[in-house]
């Protein structure tokens, strides 16, 4: 049926008729959305638990004691408050310097693969990098703890500096706060790193080959061809992965904090899923961590819309 | 074509929508029915039903235990089959992740069959995941486990809500038949040193023993032998892991010569948190001194359970303060290796004017040990397996392990193994497949002496404790010219009627239990620091630190105990 068709027919006889016509397609949705509702919709259900007093041995939700917003008064006030404002500022701090360091050396590593022209050299490299994501977070957790002690308990990295004589006693990297974020950074980027460049190497494929010959027969070297051509040419990507990774800004990851952080650190390390775990789930107060939840979500709709408004306006990709 | 994928795509839909609806199910429904289902059952109406391997079944445990699950060739575990026709299904939590999944699990509301571990908050029992056992703890059905608890019927007891105080839980230790005999008392405390320190030091006498001089030895051995087995010496280890934050924070009891009353110090039945007063603050100075001397670990802080457990068990640790069975896995880790010098005694230092009391009398276990949960379908089995555990063939079987194979009995009736016997008991590997450490660790036990005079397990058979000593510890303990362990510890006076005040219930989301986690915290923040820090830096930090607990609702969590201990004396006195 062509188009034309359809629309004589949408304004004949309008949406029903429609519906008729799509009616396959419909019928294929359904289990999707279906799916949908139930397992991102029907949970939405549970932050009712934010405005009750929640006791597991009440099955019923209708039978909680109802607080209305007492549970947000606690989260966010007294002693509690600081806390949790602390954790926020610390879940930011340390998704936006993953994030800006994981973002550069990403790019960068992948506009340097894109110019390697040995493509076995090129695979050995993306292999060994991209390897450490498929480990989990627990044992990088391990590794990076036993990388990070002192040298006689395996630390490598203080065992390097002081046999090259940049400093005279080990680093406890573990227990200064100042390091934390960088730690955790560093942890990401060593993870993910060449797993990330996979999306940009990609998408350089994709830029027509005749604008670098275009560009050579203009006299562009190497360094031009990478910031006038190939950087251009992934920009959508980076826009659209950008825009992605800030509706997940709140979920600096978790595993690497809870095993990591320690007493002396817990100023920076702690972040708003632990505070959840502590004073939610491991002290059966459900209600403050729903609580919790909801300000999660609604902080990451705000940042989405908002850096997609941001990125329309700006004349770039959009995600929705 | 598309009218047959259609019309397999809406039944599908259906049954999936149908299954949704259905699932979750309502778990006292589902013990209400099989309670209905088996008193119908002729073999029920007198006791309970009579395990045989003809009707074979399979029991789900969830464990908290540092223990492992046995091994997959475990002779027990055939045995179990073999006799009773019972399979276990076992879920092993480590204690320090133990707190998180009983969070999910009461979310979550489905439990294994059995439920064994440390519930001192009740959150299990609270939050509905217990079925109360008191229908079947009788003379005429588990009549074992009616012995068990009946003499302390009020202390197990506890009110999950309902008003009524019934018993969900039953104790796995210190609950004592006969005797009390042993060489190790396990939940004692003390500031431990290697006995290589002691051997090097001629042996010195360890009464009235002071801070100072405690690391004043580790000080001299460390400056002696900075290394050893090629790594480097580690003056004082301090515990602080996740679930043991107790290291961190109980020392200054002991040392002002209170007993381990958890977070505060009893006087005249009144408690009051010690955390900010001089008593802590005098430890922790002392700590940072310490810690200028180049004595005290700097990972300390850093290490995870595991680490700290993994570094004793080099044996190039000189002292720690701990309790005996939290580092038990690095003490036997030692000694199969046969490094029995490296293993530690405990000494027990008090500030001066104080009597030291480290070791009280073995707490009975509360809130700790199996219920069996609201989701087990088969009550009625899962207690009648437990009271089958507490006949003392199968307790002999648990603790000796099988007579002929793993211990002799001599003429006069008497339990003893051969050296052989006694070596493989040592060993980690051949325990998996032939004991079952992790649920001996939580099911009820007959502690104490048999109804034959045998002592409840090898290790508390006074001639077979000296017998599998290595040498070294012989000597050692003729050369201190003691028996046991035991004797390096204080007589423990009679226990007061509210003790221990740690396992006063603080109620899950109460105004206390907020304060106490807030306490810990607080303690865990600053605490490292100030005994990391420059020495003139520590008042400073401890001056922050004494005014970030002034800012916690104390008094909650005091009354809270307080509560605790006048319900205690109204209660539990006899």
């Amino acid at each position: 049926m062509t188009t034309k068709a359809l629309d004589t027919l949408k304004k004949k006889n309008g949406f029903w008729e429609k519906v008729m016509l799509q009616r396959e397609l419909i019928f294929m949705s359904v289990p999707i959305l279906l799916y949908k509702v139930l397992f991102s919709y029907v949970p939405v259900t549970g932050w009712s638990m934010a405005f009750q007093n929640f006791k597991p041995t009440i099955r019923s939700m209708w039978d909680q004691q109802w607080v209305g917003f007492d549970n947000f008064v606690k989260l966010f006030t007294g002693i509690n408050g600081e806390r949790f404002i602390r954790d926020i500022r610390n879940t930011l701090m340390q998704s936006l310097l993953t994030l800006v360091i994981s973002y550069i050396c990403s790019i960068t590593l992948s506009l340097l693969l894109n110019e390697v022209k040995n493509s076995g050299l090129k695979r050995i490299v993306q292999n060994i990098t991209y390897m450490p994501h498929f480990l989990s977070w627990i044992i990088v957790a391990g590794l990076v703890s036993t990388m990070l002690s002192g040298p006689s308990s395996g630390g490598i990295i203080n065992d390097v500096l002081m046999r090259l004589k940049i400093i005279s006693d080990p680093i406890q990297f573990l227990a200064e706060p100042k390091y934390f974020w960088g730690v955790v950074a560093g942890a990401h980027l060593w993870k993910e790193l060449g797993w990330n460049t996979i999306i940009y190497l990609a998408a350089m494929t994709a830029i027509n080959p005749s604008l670098y010959e275009a560009s050579v027969i203009d006299g562009a070297n190497r360094y031009q061809k990478m910031w006038h051509i190939t950087l251009p040419g992934i920009k959508p990507t980076i826009v659209v992965l950008m825009i992605m990774s800030i509706g997940y800004i709140l979920e600096a990851g978790f595993e690497i904090q809870y095993f990591l952080g320690n007493g002396l650190v817990v100023e920076k390390s702690e972040t708003i899923d632990i505070f959840v775990l502590r004073y939610g789930i491991q002290m059966a107060n459900y209600s403050l961590a729903t609580v919790a939840g909801i300000f999660k979500t609604m902080v990451s709709i705000l940042l989405v819309s908002t850096a997609n408004f941001i990125s329309g306006r700006l004349g770039e990709e959009k995600l929705i | 074509m598309k009218r047959f994928v259609l019309m397999l795509l809406i039944p599908l839909l259906a049954i999936t929508m149908t299954a949704c609806i259905t699932e979750p199910t309502d778990p006292k429904k589902t013990t209400q029915s099989s309670g209905a289902s088996t008193s119908s059952d002729p073999s029920a109406t007198s006791g309970l039903p009579v395990l045989s391997p003809e009707n074979p079944v399979e029991l789900s445990a969830w464990l908290t235990t540092s223990e492992s699950a046995p091994a997959a060739d475990n002779k027990l575990t055939k045995l179990l089959k073999e006799k009773l026709g019972v399979t276990i299904s076992y879920e092993i939590i480590t204690p320090d992740n133990a707190e998180q999944k009983i969070g999910v699990m009461l979310a979550g509301g489905e439990y294994s069959d059995l439920v064994g571990t440390t519930d001192l908050n009740t959150r299990l029992l609270m939050g509905g995941a217990l079925i109360p056992l008191d229908e079947y703890l009788t003379e005429d059905k588990a009549a074992l486990l009616y012995e068990h608890v009946k003499p302390y019927w009020n202390r197990f007891a506890t009110d999950a809500g309902d008003g009524e105080k019934k018993i969900y839980i039953l104790p796995n230790y210190n609950r004592f038949y006969g005797e009390i005999t042993g060489g190790i008392n396990f939940g004692a405390s003390g500031f431990w040193i290697q006995k290589a320190v002691l051997e090097d030091a001629g042996y010195p006498d360890l009464d009235n023993m002071t801070l100072e001089r405690y690391f004043q030895m580790i000080e001299e051995y460390m400056r002696k032998y900075p290394k050893i087995d090629g790594q480097d010496t580690i003056g004082f280890e301090v515990l602080a892991t996740p679930g043991r934050e107790w290291g961190l924070t109980n020392p200054p009891q002991y040392l002002a010569g209170h007993p381990n009353n958890g977070g505060v110090i009893v006087e005249n039945n009144v408690a009051t948190i010690f955390a900010d007063k001089e008593i802590a603050k005098r430890w922790y100075k002392f700590l940072n001194a310490m810690n200028a001397k180049g004595l005290v670990d700097r990972e300390s802080f850093t290490q995870t359970l595991d680490q700290y457990l993994a570094k004793l068990a080099t044996g190039r640790v000189l002292g720690m303060y701990d309790q005996r069975w939290s580092f038990g896995p690095a003490n036997e880790a030692l000694v199969s290796q046969g490094k029995d010098e490296r293993t530690w005694v405990s000494t027990m230092p008090v500030y001066e004017g104080c009597e030291p009391y480290y070791a009280d009398r073995d707490v009975m276990n509360i809130n700790q040990g199996f219920g069996i949960s609201v989701t087990c379908d088969k009550p009625e089995i899962a207690i009648s397996f437990l009271n089958t555990l507490m006949e003392e063939e199968w307790q002999k079987l648990l603790q000796w392990g099988v007579e002929g194979e793993d211990y002799l009995v001599d003429e006069n009736g008497r339990f003893y193994r051969t050296q052989e016997q006694r070596d493989q008991s040592k060993d980690l590997v051949w325990r998996a497949s032939n004991q079952l450490e992790a649920l001996r660790d939580l099911a009820p036990k007959r502690q104490g002496t048999y109804s034959d005079g045998n002592a409840f397990g090898p290790n508390d058979q006074p001639e077979e404790f000296y017998a599998t000593l290595n040498k070294y510890d012989q000597d050692f303990l003729t050369t201190y010219n003691k028996k046991t362990w035991r004797d390096f510890l204080n007589q423990p006076p009679d226990n007061p009627v509210y003790y221990p005040c740690w396992n006063i219930n603080l109620v899950d989301g109460s105004e206390a239990q907020m304060a106490n986690q807030q306490l810990q915290d607080i303690s865990l923040q600053y605490l490292p620091r100030a005994i990391l820090a420059e020495p003139d830096e520590f008042e400073t930090i401890w001056a922050e630190y004494v005014a970030a607990i002034g800012r916690v609702n104390v008094k909650a969590l005091e009354d809270k105990i307080n509560e605790g201990i006048q319900e205690r004396i109204a209660n539990w006195g006899n």
